[in-house]
Formats: structure tokens, sequence, C-alpha cells
């Protein structure tokens, strides 16, 4: 059996399938869609033809593209700078609680298993300006009713803190596994040196979480970048294209409209903006923080 | 030796899943024939014999949910008739959601070539683009065999360089529901032109009821209103000219329509926040008696005749066309039917199929039917069909004013969807959300929709 194992045939043999896996579903896609980003195919024609890069020129000149980039853009920054930081925080704290610990684990990560399209009608629900638990919050303190859903100004962020609600505590409970592998001797070391609470977490336990932190928010772009169920099940991209993002903008405006060489373009423009920022996160953020040393 | 037997057997064990992976299923779906020929010889006799050998088609409908078990159960009579009349044919019924059957699974099947044999598709722009690029089959030599070319109200969305290639299952027009009871109370009457309908929402407004009930999340409900003042301020067949170039989106009359239902907006006549209510929302500001009227299709008749989804309010609902901008002027109402069947160009290349599909269209298009659709379901006769015969399939005083509104129309046209290009509805439905949020006026947003027109006509020159 060693030899057999040390034969190249064996291995190639054992690649083969995954491999040709890799190639059907995975390499042959993204260059199909970059062929046919060139063209004016409507999706069904036999017939193609090439335009070359009108379909991208008609991208880059169209006010709506902009506006749903600038909305991926917002589903990043929320991703890194709010939730991350709360992800930590939640992770920190469920981390040191000494009852129920499973209970929290659980009950944070019961909304990432939760279908989009529920969660959509459930928060659906807790924004309606009738009746909806975020107004009768508002209202407790005076606060006039928000038309959440359906005011452009409140319509992005009401999505954020849902997507936000959907998938902090898969990352919380990512997290919460690195925090629980780091030795307990530095923690109670700290400790004996007269190291607060707040002085451990900072210095000792996050300071050692940082890969997984980094993996965290690595996930969250790729995340932001290809949004778009919870962006549909709330607002269609509405109102007026105000929510619209990358994915959905290629929904409205190429697919829905035979324009699948249109579409194409948007899906390889999605597939290249989140390659240049996960590279230059690699490269200029993560890089630094891969290295831990007990 | 081991070894080399292990190598050998474990390539043949990969090689074979690889090649059972790659091959195809003859037993259904392909586009070989069923059966060559109808008939076959007995035994060298001279009698001819039916070939009743087992095939089968598939018919990819949308009849999901509570909402549509009569129509299910229509289909289902139609099934069973059609696979009485042809021997050997078993029918595969294949229900999928309507709007996911139109955007993902047909689209998919007719990019790959292999639409099933019957299938629910949207005559414009759907039918008219599968159509073209052959994949569906030309039904004017059947319609003419059958007798029915000339049966139906309106075949136009069906219908490419004169061919058609799809049948409409029912028929709509657009109007105003409205609280008849509160009508009564308030001794309201029906407008008889425009102006009227302005003091009546002014009126319940004033009441401290909401006057329009809308939705506009999904931008073609509000475009219902707007394209019925389009057709009354710059006249109906404005909207055929827009593909043509011959008539423009920015047209003085275009801007007043557009003006008017803005004005709607800003009197406060729809509830705020419409743009971020769902379809069903606004029939539930009726039902629970927040809104007083609402511009929809006849189809939504369904919802108020029935006790489980309109509880108390069955029985107290009416129906009137949008009146007039002047007393006496002809009735003008979007009439349309753009939702039926077509069927795959394939099953011309199959004698036995092609008589299965026939004797589909000989069944489901038949006054009984288009009746029992009328009766069971509320839907329209998509069918020519006396006016006084469609009356007497419901004594209901909802369908009985649907009735009445269908009788006193002057002008009908199309939903303009049916009549643009994908692309200019789009431009259009993004125009109407910002003319609702009140981020745009109607000559701007105008002037963007015939961008897109100028585009969309250049595109397919």
């Amino acid at each position: 059996m060693n030899k057999a194992l040390r034969n190249p045939l064996i291995y190639l043999i054992f690649v083969i399938p995954a491999f040709v896996l890799f190639l059907a579903f995975f390499i042959y896609p993204v260059f199909t869609a970059i062929n046919n980003s060139f063209t004016s195919w409507n999706g069904i024609s036999k017939n193609i033809n090439y335009i070359g890069f009108d379909n991208y020129v008609t991208a880059f000149n169209d006010v709506a593209f902009w506006k749903s980039v600038r909305n991926n853009v917002y589903f990043i920054l929320f991703s890194c700078l709010i939730q991350v930081p709360l992800i930590v925080i939640f992770s920190l704290l469920i981390a040191n609680v000494k009852k129920l610990k499973g209970l929290y684990k659980t009950a944070v990560f019961m909304p990432s298993i939760m279908s989009t399209a529920v969660i959509g009608i459930l928060w659906g629900f807790i924004y309606n300006p009738d009746f909806g638990l975020a107004n009768e919050i508002l209202g407790v303190f005076g606060v006039s009713p928000v038309y959440w859903l359906s005011d452009k100004n409140w319509a992005m962020i009401s999505i954020l803190i849902t997507n936000a609600w959907q998938w902090t505590g898969f990352y919380i409970v990512m997290v919460l596994a690195a925090i629980i592998a780091i030795p307990k001797e530095l923690e109670e070391a700290a400790a004996i040196d007269g190291a607060t609470g707040f002085q451990r977490a900072t210095r000792i336990t996050i300071p050692l979480i940082m890969p997984i932190i980094s993996v965290v928010i690595m996930l969250s772009i790729a995340g932001a970048m290809k949004a778009a169920d919870i962006v549909l099940v709330m607002t269609k991209g509405g109102p007026a294209g105000s929510t619209d993002v990358m994915a959905t903008y290629m929904i409205r405006y190429a697919i829905t409209s035979f324009k699948h060489g249109f579409g194409n373009s948007i899906a390889v423009l999605i597939f290249v903006f989140t390659i240049i920022i996960t590279v230059l996160y690699q490269v200029l953020i993560s890089k630094r923080t891969e290295r831990i040393e007990y | 030796m081991k070894k080399s037997l292990m190598l050998l057997m474990t390539l043949i064990f990969v090689a074979s899943a690889m090649l059972a992976g790659c091959g195809k299923s003859n037993s259904n779906g392909g586009n070989a024939p069923a059966n060559e020929g109808q008939t076959t010889t007995n035994n060298g006799g001279n009698e001819a014999k039916v070939n009743d050998e087992p095939f089968e088609i598939t018919i990819r409908h949308t009849q999901v949910g509570e909402s549509k078990k009569f129509r299910l159960a229509l289909l289902e009579d139609v099934v069973k008739k059609t696979q009485d009349a042809v021997p050997g044919l078993t029918i595969k019924l294949d229900a999928v959601e309507s709007e996911v059957n139109r955007k993902e699974k047909l689209r998919g099947e007719m990019a790959a070539g292999k639409p099933p044999e019957v299938f629910d598709v949207f005559g414009s722009p759907d039918a008219a683009l599968y159509a073209k690029e052959g994949l569906m089959l030309d039904l004017t030599p059947i319609l003419d065999e059958l007798g029915l070319k000339d049966k139906f109200t309106t075949l136009a969305p069906f219908t490419v360089d004169g061919k058609i290639y799809g049948l409409p299952i029912g028929g709509s027009i657009e109007g105003y529901f409205y609280n008849k009871e509160y009508f009564e109370q308030k001794s309201l009457k029906t407008p008889t032109t425009l102006d009227e309908l302005d003091k009546l929402a002014e009126a319940i407004k004033a009441d401290g009821k909401i006057p329009f009930a809308q939705s506009s999340k999904d931008a073609w409900i509000p475009l219902m209103t707007t394209n019925n003042l389009w057709s009354y301020y710059a006249g109906p067949e404005i909207t055929y000219g827009f593909k043509t170039g011959e008539t423009k989106w920015t047209d003085e009359n275009m801007v007043k329509a557009v003006a008017k239902h803005k004005e709607w907006v800003d009197k406060g006549y729809y509830k705020k926040g419409e743009l971020g209510f769902e379809y069903a929302d606004m029939r539930n500001q009726i039902i629970t008696g927040e809104a007083v009227m609402m511009m929809d299709g006849s189809w939504a008749n369904s919802v108020f005749r029935d006790p489980a989804q309109a509880g108390d309010m069955v029985g107290k609902i009416g129906f009137f066309n949008m009146p007039p901008v002047n007393a006496g002027d002809p009735v003008v109402v979007m009439q349309d039917a753009n939702n039926g069947y077509g069927f795959s160009a394939a099953v011309a290349e199959d004698p036995r199929k092609l008589q299965a599909v026939k004797e589909f269209i000989k069944n489901m298009w038949t006054d009984e039917m288009q009746l029992r659709g009328l009766k069971e379901d509320g839907v329209l006769p998509a069918m020519k069909m006396d006016l006084e015969q469609m009356k007497t399939t419901s004594d209901d005083a909802l369908m009985q004013d649907i009735f009445k509104a269908v009788s006193e129309i002057g002008t009908s046209f199309p939903a303009f969807d049916a009549l643009v290009q994908a692309e200019v509805n789009t431009a259009l439905s993004m125009g109407i959300q910002q003319i609702i949020g009140g981020e745009i006026e109607p000559a701007k947003m105008l002037e963007n929709v015939q961008a897109a027109q100028d585009t969309a006509n250049k595109a397919e020159q």
C-alpha cells in the first residue's frame, strides 16, 4: 500500500473527480461569464454578437451603477466598523460567563440558520411603520414614526442592521472558538500580575485572536460584495433603487431586461472588485496579524 | 500484480462514474419523437390501428397555492379530457411558482433550447423573444384548423410578425375597487369625470380615511394608475408610438398625466410610506376599512369575494372604471390578456405530441371553460363572449359591477409593458417611485424614460 501511495498516478486518480468538478462549476462559469460580458447576448439567442467593452462602458457611465457600488461599500464599512467590534465584544462577554454559556451561544447562532426570506418577513414586521417594534420603542421616547423601508434615508441602514443581526451570531461562534483555544495560563498569569479584566481582554485575548478576526473581516467583505438576497426580500432594491447593491442592480437592469451580456459584465465587475478588495486587505492588513506564537 | 489490479480497478471505477455522469437519459424530456406516425399496420392487414404506445408530455403551470385552486381544478379537468382523447398519452403536471417560472426556470430551459411541451408564459416581452428565437410553436395553422383564430378578444401580446405563439388563459381590466358601504353611508356617488374622482378623494381625506389604497414597493402597482391617467390625457394610442419613435414620453400631455399622479401623492391621497408596502398590504387597507378606493386589476375580485380573505367586507365592495377627463367622453380602460400557455417548437417534430397539443387547445379554450374560469375564479374571459352570457355566471354584486364596467368601455388598450421594451419599463418603474418619493419632477422623470426609450430603440435597429 505504501508503494501504491508513492505512485503519482494514484494521487492523480483521487484528484481528478474534484478537479473536474472545480473546472465544471467554478473555472468554466467564470470564463463563460467573462466571455459573455463582451457580448450583447439576450440569454436565449444562438446568435451572439461581440461588442467589445461596450457593456463595461455602459456600467461605468451609469449613475445607478455607482450608487449600487456605494451601497456595497456601506455594507463593507458597516461590517468592519460596527459589526466586527460588536462580534468581539459579545464573544468576550459570552466567553467569560460562568452559567448558560451554551444557551447564549445557541441564541446568538440561531439567526444564521434561518432563511433570509424568513428574516425579511420577521424584520418587515419590526420595521412596520404602524405597529412595528422599532417605532413602538421610539414612540416611548416621543419620536414620531420612522418609515424604515420606504424612506430612502432609512432603508439602507435598516437593511444593514438586519444583515448584521443575521450574521453576527455565526461570527461570534467562530471568535468564541478562538478565545476558548487560548491557553488559560496566559490569562491566569496576567491576573496574578494584577491585570484587570479589561486589560486582559485588550492586551492578551484580542491580540491572540487577531488571525480569526482577520478571517471574519475577510468573510464579511466577501459577503458584503455578493449581498443580494437580504436586499431583495426587504426592499427589492427600492425605494427607487436607493438600496440597490451591485447584484440587485444586475438583476434589475440586466437579467429582467433580457440583457445577459450586460448582466455578465456586472457579475465580472463584482468578481474583480471583490478580488481587489480582499487582496488589498490581505496584503496591507491581514499579513501582519497572521503569526501568533504562544 | 495486486497493486496493478487495484490501480486498474480504480481507473475503471472513476472512468465509469464519469461516463455515467455525462450520459443522457432518453426516458423523458428528449426531443426524440415519441413515435413516428400516428398509426401502425396490424400484421400486414389492411385495418389501420391507432398507435397507443405510451408517451408523455409535460405541462408547466403556475397554479400553486390556495388562491389558484379553482384554476388548478380546471386545468386538471382539461388534462383528463386530453388524456382520454389521445391514446397512450400521459400528461405530467409540473407546478412552479409564477415568478420563479417566468424569471428563472423557463428562461434557463429556453437558453438550453429545451422548454417543456406546454408552459405558462407571459406574452410580452417574453413570448415575443422566445418566438423570435424559434423556440415556440407557431399556433396559427392549429387555430385555423380548430376555428379559434378570431375567437379571442386580443392575441396581440402573443403575436409576432403576424404569427400567433401563445394563447391567453384569461383577461382583465383595471379600475377602482371601492367600499360601497362607506359610499352609501356618506351619500357618495361613483365619479363620471376625473375632477369628480378628485373631489371624492378630497372628501374621503377630509373624513380621516385614506382615499386610495396603494402599495408601491413593486412599481407596476402605482403604474396602473399612471398608465390609465396618461391614456386619458395623451390618448391610449400614444403608447404604441414610443417603440417606433413616432411619439415621445416627454409629450406635454404625458407630463400632465404624471403631474396628476404626483398631485394626488402630494395631497396625501395615498397612505404615507407606500413605497415600502407589499401588494397584499393595499388589499388589507381596503378590507380593514382604512382606505376607501383601490386601483387594481379585475382579478382582485376573488380576494373580495372570499370570506377567508375579505372577512366582513364580502359583499361590500364595488368596482368602477377610472372616469374620463370630460363628462361624456369615451371611457378608456386597460384591458389585457398577457398571461397564458405557449408550446415548444419541438412539438412540431412529433405528430403524436402535436396531436396532444391540439387536443389540449381544443379542450382548454372553449366557452364552457372560459365561463367556468369566470364563475369560479372571477377571471374575465380571454375569448370573445356575449356580455349577457357572462352576467349569467354570477349574481355576485361585485362581479356584476365588473361586467357593467366592461360594458362601459369605449376604448381599451394593452398595458404599457406589452408595448415597450423591458429596459423602458425599468426606467419608468424607477421614475414613478422617484415621483412618489418626491425626488423628481414629472418632466425630468419623463426625460429619463425617453432617454431609456431612445437607447432601447437604437439597440433594436
